[in-house]
């Protein structure tokens, strides 16, 4: 089993290489997520274009090499297409190829989503900060442990995991801060338990992800990343 | 507006006046060209034909006025998306909800669907040597039940209560708690409707493929169209079951008070199930068809057979098993736990392999060939990078955690346009192009399809590529609008440019068909010097075909008979064949149900009863009444 701090090592050293892509270059928000859960999930994002770039090139090439070497007007007068029913070794090649190539797709997110999964069993207490999120037509309510609420804005502090206790009053909402990491539905029927593992210091927009009804596009909060000093000062206000 | 009529005054919006207004002179013109033309007696042979091309001819038009009304439903979308904070017309709030809830429904079910479908019906038994489909009253049946269905879900936009449930219909917002009224009806029966009418018609394929083929057509000899009509009807019979039983419920909840979906005993997420279930394997439904004209395009204008036959089969057989492994890759965020998260991820990769392997075996076949560029094949050629664009994007969007970001964003929505246009829109001009001949005996202008397949892949790339950065940057699918400072203004305005690229691609499409049916040529029976038996029959294809029936000895028989300069050879010992006469009984039927659901939907129950009644009826007719009782057994030419 790899743990974490292996896969973050990791996932450092690959950085280099998919960094070269053209989409790294430009500012993309997330690409360049500001929590370690977020990083992860761009990791992968990286990961997976870089590999599937390969494929992309090769088909291309392929295309462009064989549309323009046999296209009638290249071929001299004469010439018939010989008959070929296949060939086993070219084709166990394309097949075992992409087999190696998802292989290497396929562990990182495995290790990656089982433990970044929501789930909804509310018994796995985890250590850090809870916030309880209810979701309903069209504005969010943020509850905080000492049953601080606030609507529409959410203010968490830094480095440090945020737990959210996600559930909706009515139909079914999306929570999701780009900038921050990946969303999470908020269900009607059952609580969703979301961690968000070290976010950084800033102002995030939030939206909602699912489509929600007549306001849905308006269900947006703001988010305030602060200090662990800040974050106790909101608290007691 | 404000319409007063009869003393009720009552607010109508200006789209839906201006939808009435176009409709009625549309409808006007075209009534007057019918009876100036004397055309009454067409309109009457095509409303009792049971043939299958003539079926398949109106499946495909049908099928293209409603991919033009759901075009018009994408351009007005791109309207209001083309820049931040826009007002355009009245696509705002509930309008914007309704507009991209009826392009979807209208471009899977209503559009794509009965396109691919009318290809089939004209193609498959041309392609296998069978006279007409095994049950030429159930492809009637089923043709009229998706005539009906499609109608009564379009009529909801002109009494301005159009669905906004989106394509998907997920509970519990689709529920009469939190979508009341008779919108959302029009979206469970306008979609089961046809959906039954779908089942019917892929019954009735894998029925004909299996008992129909000429002498000699072994399934290994059998053209890769009809393999892939064969597996997508598999696929469509357990998928539209699926969907059916779906939207029952939705309708019991809706309709009398159950909760299947919703409140303390049910579960929202049963119905994200339910409909991934289907909704999955559609997917392939749609796109396994395209690959199988593709198969055949690339093979005739590259001279070459295919290469690797049985990897291309199995490989199509492959798609299909695996599309109904991978059905919860669409609900990664709504909690199913680690196992499902990390077991659905892998299969999903899984479904890139034998997707990879017809890729490959695809340029494989142009390799070595002699390869002219038609327009068929130039569709072809849009298809294979295009789709492999979207492919790829499928794999990143299958690693789970990465999806927690991708999911129900414009990054989603460019994925699906991706795979779905290149396959199946791309597949169906492909297709239109080169059997326009077999439909109508005309070939359609090559200089103008050249044009039309530019601007479109042009409009499509512009349209999409952009889309995946839009999405990236964080902006959710189905909002109506954004801000400056979402950093999403330019790929948004390219879009939006993007899709009236492909408007005007439509344009110059139709304009063909105007120019074609003006000023073409009527052409010999193979025109395109075709490999498969459907090139043996005159163009257009008469009801009566392959008399005498020829005998097959290997895969792309006529080909190789015409390579060798000796014909088909022919038996006239006559195999069964199904025999197709007229009979008015499956339209009424059809619209029986529509009857039905409007009953349903208004709760006007008297109204649903005399539907049911009138269905029930018919059906008793039909059981004392065969139209093709006069001619069994004998010949239908001996009549």
């Amino acid at each position: 089993m790899i743990t974490k701090k292996r896969l973050l090592v990791l996932m450092k050293r690959l950085w280099a290489l998919p960094t070269i892509l053209l989409l790294s270059g430009c500012n993309i928000t997330i690409l360049n997520p500001k929590s370690t859960t977020g990083e992860e999930q761009a990791f992968l994002i990286r990961l997976s274009l870089m590999i599937m770039s390969v494929v992309i090139v090769t088909v291309f090439i392929l295309l462009i090499r064989f549309v323009y070497k046999y296209r009638k007007s290249n071929l001299s007068e004469g010439y018939v297409p010989k008959d070929v029913l296949g060939n086993k070794k070219l084709e166990t090649t394309w097949t075992l190829i992409p087999v190696m190539l998802l292989a290497v797709l396929a562990v990182p997110t495995i290790a990656i989503t089982y433990y970044q999964s929501p789930v909804s069993d509310s018994a796995a207490k985890k250590e850090g900060v809870h916030v309880e999120v209810v979701g309903e037509q069209f504005q969010w309510t943020f509850i905080h442990e000492n049953e601080k609420e606030e609507k529409d804005e959410l203010v968490i502090p830094e480095g440090e995991p945020i737990i959210f206790h996600l559930y909706s009053k009515d139909v079914i909402h999306s929570f999701w801060i780009p900038e921050l990491s990946g969303k999470v539905d908020v269900m009607p029927h059952e609580e969703l338990i979301y961690e968000v593992e070290d976010p950084e210091i800033g102002s995030y927009d939030g939206k909602c992800a699912e489509y929600c009804g007549i306001q849905h596009a308006n269900m947006r909060f703001d988010v305030e990343v602060v200090s662990k000093e800040d974050y106790k000062k909101y608290l007691d206000e | 507006m404000n319409l007063s009529f009869l003393g009720i005054s009552k607010y109508v919006p200006s789209d839906v006046i201006a939808a009435w207004i176009f409709t009625l002179i549309a409808g006007l013109l075209i009534l007057i060209y019918i009876i100036k033309k004397r055309k009454l007696p067409v309109i009457w042979d095509y409303l009792t034909t049971t043939n299958h091309r003539k079926v398949g001819l109106m499946y495909i038009l049908f099928g293209f006025i409603f991919f033009a009304r759901a075009g018009i439903d994408a351009l007005l979308i791109r309207s209001q998306l083309a820049v931040p904070n826009n007002d355009f017309w009245v696509m705002q709030y509930e309008k914007y909800n309704e507009v991209f809830t009826t392009h979807g429904t209208i471009m899977i079910f209503f559009a794509a669907m009965p396109m691919l479908l009318g290809l089939m019906n004209v193609a498959v038994p041309l392609q296998i040597g069978a006279r007409d489909l095994a049950y030429p009253f159930l492809n009637a049946l089923g043709f009229w039940m998706f005539f009906s269905g499609a109608v009564f879900f379009n009529i909801a936009f002109f009494l301005d209560s159009a669905p906004a449930v989106g394509w998907t219909g997920y509970a519990p917002y689709s529920t009469s708690e939190f979508t009341p009224g008779p919108a959302t009806d029009y979206y469970v029966f306008g979609v089961q409707i046809s959906g039954i009418g779908t089942v019917m018609t892929a019954l009735n394929l894998i029925v004909t493929i299996i008992r129909h083929r000429a002498p000699g057509m072994k399934l290994t000899r059998m053209p890769l169209f009809s393999w892939a009509a064969l597996i997508t009807s598999t696929l469509i019979l357990v998928a539209f079951t699926v969907l059916g039983v779906a939207l029952y419920l939705l309708m019991f909840d809706r309709q009398y008070g159950t909760a299947f979906f919703s409140g303390d005993q049910g579960d929202p997420v049963l119905w994200q199930h339910l409909f991934w279930i289907f909704g999955h394997p559609e997917v392939y439904i749609l796109a396994l068809p395209a690959f199988g004209i593709f198969s055949d395009i690339i093979t005739t204008f590259s001279e070459k057979r295919i290469f690797g036959y049985p990897a291309m089969v199995v490989s199509l057989a492959l798609i299909g098993f695996l599309g109904y492994m991978v059905w919860a890759h669409h609900m990664f965020t709504v909690g199913l736990g680690p196992i499902a998260n990390t077991f659905f991820a892998v299969t999903t990769m899984a479904i890139a392999i034998p997707t990879g392997i017809k890729i490959f075996n695809w340029l494989f076949t142009m390799r070595g060939g002699r390869l002219s560029f038609t327009t068929p094949m130039l569709f072809a050629l849009g298809f294979i990078p295009s789709f492999v664009m979207g492919g790829v994007t499928g794999v990143m969007l299958s690693v789970s955690a990465a999806n927690f970001q991708f999911h129900d964003t414009h990054f989603v929505v460019a994925h699906f346009h991706y795979v779905i246009i290149s396959s199946t829109i791309l597949g169906i001009f492909a297709g239109i192009y080169y059997w326009y001949p077999k439909i109508t005996g005309y070939m359609l202008n090559e200089k103008l399809g050249k044009l039309h397949f530019w601007l479109f892949l042009i409009g499509f790339h512009m349209t999409f590529l952009p889309m995946h950065i839009t999405g990236m940057q964080g902006m959710p699918r189905r909002i109506f609008t954004f801000r400056i400072e979402d950093g999403v203004n330019a790929t948004n305005m390219i879009s939006t440019i993007g899709a009236f690229l492909m408007g005007i691609a439509i344009m110059v499409f139709l304009w063909n068909l105007v120019k074609t049916h003006t000023t073409g040529h009527k052409v010999n029976a193979d025109p395109w010097n075709g490999r498969t038996l459907e090139w043996t029959v005159a163009s257009p294809s008469p009801e009566e075909t392959f008399n005498p029936m020829p005998v097959i000895t290997e895969s792309d028989a006529f080909w190789y008979a015409k390579k060798s300069g000796k014909p088909l050879k022919t038996t006239n010992e006559l195999i069964a064949s199904p025999i197709a006469k007229p009979s008015i009984l499956p339209a009424l039927m059809a619209f029986s149900l529509f009857i039905v659901a409007t009953g349903i939907t208004y709760t006007w129950n008297w109204l649903a009863i005399g539907g049911g009644v009138m269905f029930f009826t018919i059906i008793i007719i039909r059981t004392f009444v065969d139209e093709r009782a006069e001619v069994y057994g004998k010949g239908e030419n001996d009549e």
